[in-house]
């Protein structure tokens, strides 16, 4: 970073490194992959000097905020605004995986305030008494109301909230229609993997992550996206298995190769299929008519946060609707608060892409909990990954 | 003038050159480090390069081993053309300065080493057969299955030695191989070494900085200087007929007294020194009236006396300093006009007259062929 | 202070590093490694040997690792061997340390970034588009071991190039005259001479290269496409995906425990093949 200690500088340092992160490095699964995760720098004012001094006066909340989220998911600009606004700084350690998140929280002693959890991993944290249950009397701009309960579900446990909805997407498959040749355009998960083993034999992608790999095999058999029956699980597996030969790669990180026209056809979410098709039109997203997997990231505070007053007011700042607005533009990923829809563009909202049609959704399936630490799918994963 | 017309014919071993330099020079990119050097070397002798260091004796050293090649001229082995010749085609072997022995073979190992890369490649028992003889030669018998760093200084010089001769070399290259020897050690490996090369018959070649090394062990030496050589000759003759001041003063110690030839022919000549005193001297190399020259009287030549003996030219001195060196007395005396200079009394001599005290006052004296007129110029001359 | 609490002192930062960063994690990794996967994973203490049965889940890694290590410690070997004779032996001294820092360079950037580089040079429209050029079509080097290959002797090239060029830089040139006076060619003297006398050099650049190798998982996860599957790829997923970290801890001990078997067995080998070398690590 630099040694410039004026606030110019340190903005221009952010924006640079947002438009190097900007550029192809998928959300989830790639730092986890690299184990870089909990290497990755922390990054808004790691460095002290840059750290505005001054407290508000009125409900001074301390002078810092540790945020636990993904890359690219923010804008910096608001947490400037934050800070300028109450005298606390964000400091903000970025993730590679929910798996990642919980072993740092299992392992005690992360000093995080915020954290950013997807709907799946909940009941664990719930269960394994990682999360604070939230008081939603300081968090105003929370309004159930105006949330899509379906989204806004899982991050109530037993009655109790202990998350609160930040962004959701789906996950599908993109595919590069210039390479179809004379094919009709893939709608199905069947049609993904047929097309793999055949004319797009090499040139396709699926995650190195269980859940949506052995989750959209599943579909190409008609099972649930979360089973864990072991006999569609035998039959996933074989399906694996025969298609490795022709994949492309097993990797999250799919968008340089279908951006160089290496590989033809991903597993897919949102974002980067979004981010793909607007530069390059020929990349189609897919959202397979057997169903897949829908998503919802979470706003929650862990057990023991060091800076609880912080960590409220944060929440509640990032919930405000203009604000919410600020962050959903920048990295592209709606909200499920209508309060902030009605701040969007219409070309946004009519994005089927971003805004799948309601059949299309009503066929997606949330992650379960249990789909995620089922230990043989985990061992399935690897036997297709050393296969 | 050339050299072989200034070595006194009787000098001349009835042998045909094992190599030989033709004009040959050697420029390292400013440097010239061998200039138009010629020079036979004659089967089996014992030549030494002598010199100070960048003298250009190394360099000519290596051109026989084959390491550099001229840049012009040409350097004969055996009567053949060598120049680009590769250093592992030439039937020439070296002791290096520092014995390069191997480190990760044994002493029998390296010894055989030369053997065993010979094509095609001898019996297994007749390497182990020689490897044993140049062992008994550099009396170093039993070593076979030491490892270098286990021997000492002295030790390694010999397995280096064993390890040049064991291949019978038409040439063998000594490059300064006594330096890092200390002095007693030193003298004795100079023995050992005039043996063996006798014994062998081998031609050794040898470069040294130190002119007893030389003037002790040599068949013949060549005294280099700025990469040139300024004579060559037997030790007797390199002492007794100097080519110049540089020569008498590099072989042996000498007095020198500076001044300009007043008249000259082919035998004797007199010089008037700086302060007006006139030496007369014996000419080697034809010198003219009104050039620079040095008159040179070995130290050993010199006589002391408490009376002036008649037929010689007596200078008054007194005597400064003595040095007792056993077999000779050093004395360090003045005389108003010519300075100071060394005088060497044997211990026979001076069982008469002697010994002198400091501070005493006394008669020195030489005999007039004993001093030599010298060309003084410093700088090597042109052939 | 006594010189024994000098000593003491001396090596209390090296031994206090050594304690907190090695052996404490790896006693914990040996402990959790006879224990259980938790529910939601993670461990359960318990003392079984269960982790270590299932071991064989993981053949195809070991396996794998097994045999990339070597052959990517072989072909570095060969690549950097001749690179650093170069540099030692050939390369004019005037521009020997431009390029020493050339061959550096690279590590100024992370391997990660390098390594993606890669993925552009190897994918279509890097070196196969040139090959096709010249009319050899359809070669797929991306995602293959090939690449994995290339991406290892290309992140470990330095680490074997300077132990090797620090050993023949000392070499004794006098030595190599000294063959050839003794009437070795080249070629023999590079044999007899170079080669044994740069052994410590090239042992010192395989061990290093190798125990890397062993517990690699960046390159064979990006250059490989995730197809080429490592033990280091399968710990990543066992601790930071299904979170098994009690298996996880037995795939690892036993990775350790390879790793001690092989380095061992290798040092043996050296040793007898410089049986008595002392003096080239004295020069």
């Amino acid at each position: 970073m630099t040694k410039d200690k004026d606030y110019i500088s340190k903005r221009a340092f952010m924006e640079e490194l947002d438009r190097y992160r900007r550029g192809s490095v998928t959300r989830r699964h790639f730092l986890g992959v690299t184990g870089l995760g909990t290497a990755t720098a922390v990054l808004a004012a790691s460095v002290p000097a840059l750290r505005p001094r001054r407290s508000w006066a009125q409900g001074n909340i301390g002078d810092r905020v540790v945020l636990a989220t993904w890359p690219n998911y923010h804008d910096p600009a608001n947490f400037e605004a934050f800070t300028a606004a109450t005298g606390a700084a964000v400091d903000m350690n970025v993730f590679g995986s929910n798996e990642e998140m919980l072993a740092k929280l299992q392992a005690g002693g992360s000093g995080w305030d915020v954290f950013v959890p997807t709907n799946y991993t909940i009941t664990t944290y719930v269960g394994e008494s990682l999360i604070e249950p939230l008081d939603l009397a300081r968090i105003p701009n929370y309004d159930a109301a105006a949330f899509d309960p379906r989204f806004a579900g899982p991050g109530t446990v037993d009655g109790t909230v202990y998350a609160v909805p930040k962004n959701w997407g789906t996950t599908g498959f993109a595919v590069n229609t210039a390479n179809l040749g004379g094919l009709p355009k893939p709608t199905t998960w069947k049609e993904f993997w047929d097309i793999t083993r055949d004319a797009f034999s090499g040139r396709t992608m699926v995650h190195d992550y269980q859940l949506t790999t052995i989750g959209n095999a599943l579909k190409y058999f008609g099972y649930s996206f979360n089973s864990v029956d072991t006999a569609e699980l035998a039959e996933a597996e074989k399906l694996l298995l025969d298609a490795k030969p022709h994949l492309f790669a097993i990797n999250s990180d799919y968008q340089p190769s279908m951006r160089s026209g290496d590989a033809w056809m991903t597993i897919c979410w949102t974002g980067d299929g979004k981010q793909m098709n607007r530069d390059m039109p020929e990349i189609e997203y897919v959202l397979g008519k057997e169903g897949g997997e829908l998503w919802s990231d979470f706003y929650a505070i862990p057990k023991g946060a060091p800076h609880l007053d912080a960590a409220y007011a944060l929440i509640d700042f990032l919930l405000d609707p203009a604000v919410n607005a600020k962050e959903s533009l920048f990295h592209g990923y709606p909200t499920p608060d209508k309060r902030v829809d009605a701040l969007m563009p219409a070309e946004v909202l009519n994005d089927p892409i971003l805004y799948p049609a309601a059949e299309l959704l009503d066929a997606l399936e949330f992650g379960a909990a249990v789909t995620l630490t089922d230990p043989n799918r985990a061992e399935l994963m690897a036997r297709f990954k050393s296969a | 003038m050339s050299e072989a017309a200034y070595a006194p014919p009787s000098a001349e071993p009835a042998a045909h050159p094992i190599a030989e330099f033709r004009g040959v020079s050697k420029r390292f990119g400013e440097v010239l480090a061998a200039d138009d050097l010629n020079l036979s070397i004659r089967t089996g002798e014992f030549l030494s390069f002598l010199g100070p260091s960048g003298c250009g004796k190394t360099t000519a050293l290596r051109m026989l081993a084959g390491f550099e090649s001229p840049t012009s001229g040409e350097v004969f082995l055996d009567g053949e053309v060598v120049n680009d010749l590769a250093p592992y085609r030439r039937p020439v072997n070296m002791v290096f300065q520092h014995y390069a022995l191997f480190p990760h073979l044994t002493v029998a190992q390296n010894i055989g080493y030369g053997l065993r890369q010979r094509r095609p490649k001898p019996p297994r028992d007749e390497i182990a057969r020689k490897v044993r003889a140049a062992l008994e030669i550099v009396r170093l018998e039993g070593f076979e299955n030491r490892r270098i760093w286990e021997m000492s200084g002295g030790q390694q010089q010999r397995v280096a030695l064993a390890r040049a001769i064991v291949n019978e070399p038409k040439l063998l290259l000594l490059d300064e191989p006594m330096a890092a020897l200390d002095r007693k050690l030193r003298k004795e490996m100079q023995i050992e070494l005039q043996n063996i090369q006798r014994r062998l018959g081998i031609t050794f070649i040898l470069v040294t900085h130190d002119q007893e090394e030389a003037l002790s062990m040599s068949d013949r030496i060549c005294i280099m200087r700025d990469g040139r050589i300024v004579q060559t000759g037997t030790p007797r003759e390199l002492y007794d007929q100097p080519r110049n001041r540089y020569v008498a003063g590099f072989v042996g110690t000498s007095n020198f007294f500076d001044g300009v030839v007043e008249r000259a022919d082919a035998y004797r000549a007199r010089v008037t020194l700086g302060c007006g005193i006139a030496l007369e001297g014996r000419v080697l190399a034809p010198v003219a009236a009104g050039q620079a020259v040095s008159v040179s009287v070995r130290p050993e030549q010199i006589r002391l006396a408490r009376t002036a003996t008649g037929g010689e030219t007596g200078w008054e001195v007194t005597i400064l300093n003595r040095i007792f060196l056993g077999e000779h007395t050093e004395y360090l005396v003045k005389h108003d006009g010519l300075g100071e200079f060394m005088v060497l009394t044997p211990r026979q001599a001076e069982l008469s007259d002697g010994p002198f005290n400091a501070g005493e006052r006394l008669t020195a004296s030489w005999e007039a062929t004993s001093a030599l007129v010298l060309d003084n110029d410093q700088a090597p001359q042109a052939n | 202070m006594t010189q024994r609490g000098r000593n003491l002192l001396l090596l209390a930062p090296a031994g206090a590093w050594f304690l907190v960063m090695l052996v404490i994690p790896l006693a914990v990794v040996i402990i959790f490694s006879f224990g259980e996967r938790g529910p939601a994973g993670g461990y359960v203490p318990a003392f079984t040997l269960e982790q270590y049965a299932n071991l064989p889940a993981r053949w195809a890694a070991f396996k794998n690792t097994l045999m990339l290590a070597p052959a990517g410690t072989l072909a570095s070997l060969l690549i950097a061997y001749p690179l650093a004779y170069y540099l030692a032996v050939r390369a004019d001294p005037r521009w020997k340390t431009v390029l020493l820092v050339l061959v550096i360079v690279p590590f100024w950037t992370s391997i990660l970034i390098r390594s993606y580089a890669w993925i552009f040079l190897l994918g279509g429209r890097g070196i196969p588009a040139l090959l096709d050029l010249i009319g050899i079509d359809n070669v797929r080097l991306i995602n293959t071991p090939f690449a994995v290959l290339i991406g290892i002797v290309y992140g470990y090239l330095p680490l074997m190039v300077f132990p090797i060029f620090v050993n023949l830089d000392r070499l004794d040139k006098r030595l190599l005259e000294a063959s050839a006076d003794l009437g070795a060619s080249p070629w023999r003297t590079f044999l007899q001479v170079t080669l044994p006398m740069s052994l410590p050099g090239i042992a010192t650049g395989c061990l290093l290269v190798f125990i890397l190798l062993m517990g690699e998982f960046l390159i064979p996860a990006i250059l490989g496409g995730g197809k080429v599957f490592f033990v280091g790829n399968a710990l990543v997923d066992l601790f930071l995906q299904s979170r098994n970290w009690a298996f996880g801890s037995a795939v690892a001990a036993t990775l350790v425990l390879l790793m001690l078997v092989s380095v061992t067995a290798y040092m043996r080998l050296i040793r007898r093949l410089g049986a008595q070398r002392e003096d080239v690590a004295l020069m």
